[in-house]
């Protein structure tokens, strides 16, 4: 009996040393990395928030962008009654506002896939303060340019839509339905690129301008 | 003997080593300082250009009436800016571009005046990064109407109102080139809040 309990024992003494190493090689990891990071700046963490809700801006404003721009590349509507000489065909191709408008948004959403890299970079090293500054410049200029083919695709998508008295010009979304549709609904994701972009600014200017 | 000279030692250059690292402290953000104030100064004057640029797009688009001298029994022919709406939202745009820049000339002048703080250029970027979707949207809708008034389109049947008001669309033409201009001016002014608030 006072073997077996001995030896009880002495298992148990033996549990409690290993634990108690597993326990300082736990603690010597955690506080090598608290120094790693305090070394290296890591450790501010609101910066490292911004940088991540900057990524998934930037996330949510790929796949505006692309989506705006693949609907309006697919739109083409060949109204049933066409006749051997006048053909009533509706395609993104006839309005040169419409082509631009799917030229900028593969532009801008190429842009946002080859800065989604960068912005990763930021998100593990939150004092980079280059690499925000050149987010900014291209940022800034990629939203002009989204806003403007936007603005200008809104500006015939609302003629479609009313017409105009004074120019004669005539309504054509009452002949062409769903080409109508299509091109008012690619609209929405290519405005949502750009809220995001302002966004996106906004976040790289706050993260730039605090202290580390 | 010994302890009275041991006692009279006096150290002269510990009062000035903190001095000289104090003075070599200001320099450097003398410097900072320095460039900071640049941009600022920068700043204020391309301001005043954006002012005047969008004054003159909502002034010139504004003022584009143009009445043919022939008329027939039933209509006289008129263009204004009235008549498109994406026009009458230009004008809108503009203006209201045109006042938030007089409104933020203050602020630029005290970010001149006190080049190391955050909060007014902050404040500024945020305002500007919004104007400048504004300026730009409305910029770019009516440089669409006017290349569709100068073209016109085959397929949806609009004809192009250029060849007969030729007075109508230059002015709304010069009048977008302006509003394009106050644009870029935009552009410059929220990347130089940017690396202002950089070297900060």
């Amino acid at each position: 009996m006072r073997g077996h309990s001995y030896k009880y024992v002495a298992t148990q003494v033996k549990f409690f040393i290993e634990k108690g190493k597993f326990l300082l090689i736990v603690s010597n990891i955690r506080m090598s990395i608290v120094e790693f990071g305090q070394a290296k700046g890591l450790t501010s963490t609101p910066n490292r928030g911004l940088a991540i809700v900057d990524f998934m801006v930037r996330l949510l404003a790929v796949a505006g962008t692309l989506g705006g721009a693949i609907v309006m590349a697919s739109t083409e509507e060949t109204l049933p009654f066409s006749t051997q000489f006048v053909r009533f065909r509706a395609e993104y191709d006839d309005l040169p506002t419409f082509t631009l408008f799917v030229v900028v948004n593969f532009i801008v959403s190429g842009y946002l896939l080859l800065s989604i890299p960068l912005s990763i970079f930021n998100i593990v090293r939150n004092t980079a303060k280059n690499t925000r500054i050149l987010l900014i410049i291209f940022d800034t200029a990629m939203m002009g340019l989204l806003t403007a083919g936007a603005s200008a695709a809104a500006a015939i998508v609302y003629l479609a839509h009313k017409g105009n008295d004074r120019a004669n010009w005539f309504a054509i979304c009452r002949q062409f339905n769903s080409f109508c549709e299509r091109i008012s609904g690619s609209l929405i994701g290519s405005f949502v690129g750009v809220a995001a972009f302002i966004l996106l600014i906004l976040l790289s200017a706050v993260a730039l301008s605090r202290r580390n | 003997m010994m302890k009275s000279e041991s006692t009279a030692i006096d150290v002269p250059e510990s009062s000035a080593v903190p001095k000289g690292k104090a003075s070599l402290m200001a320099a450097t953000r003398d410097a900072k300082g320095g460039y900071n104030k640049g941009f600022a100064i920068f700043d204020f004057i391309l301001r005043l250009g954006a002012i005047v640029c969008a004054l003159a797009a909502a002034s010139t688009m504004g003022t584009s009436d143009e009445s043919l001298p022939f008329f027939n029994q039933f209509f006289q022919f008129q263009a204004s800016y009235d008549d498109i709406p994406t026009f009458q939202f230009f004008v809108i745009a503009m203006a209201m571009i045109a006042g938030y820049l007089v409104l933020s000339l203050p602020f630029s002048i005290v970010s001149i005046v006190r080049p190391h703080a955050a909060g007014p250029r902050i404040l500024l970027l945020i305002f500007d990064t919004v104007s400048l979707a504004l300026n730009t949207a409305a910029a770019a809708a009516a440089a669409d109407i006017v290349y569709l008034a100068h073209n016109g389109n085959s397929t949806t049947n609009w004809f192009a109102i250029c060849q007969q008001f030729g007075d109508f669309c230059r002015k709304v033409s010069g009048a977008v080139v302006a509003s394009f201009a106050s644009a870029v001016v935009f552009m410059l002014l929220v990347i130089m809040s940017g690396l202002a608030l950089r070297r900060q």
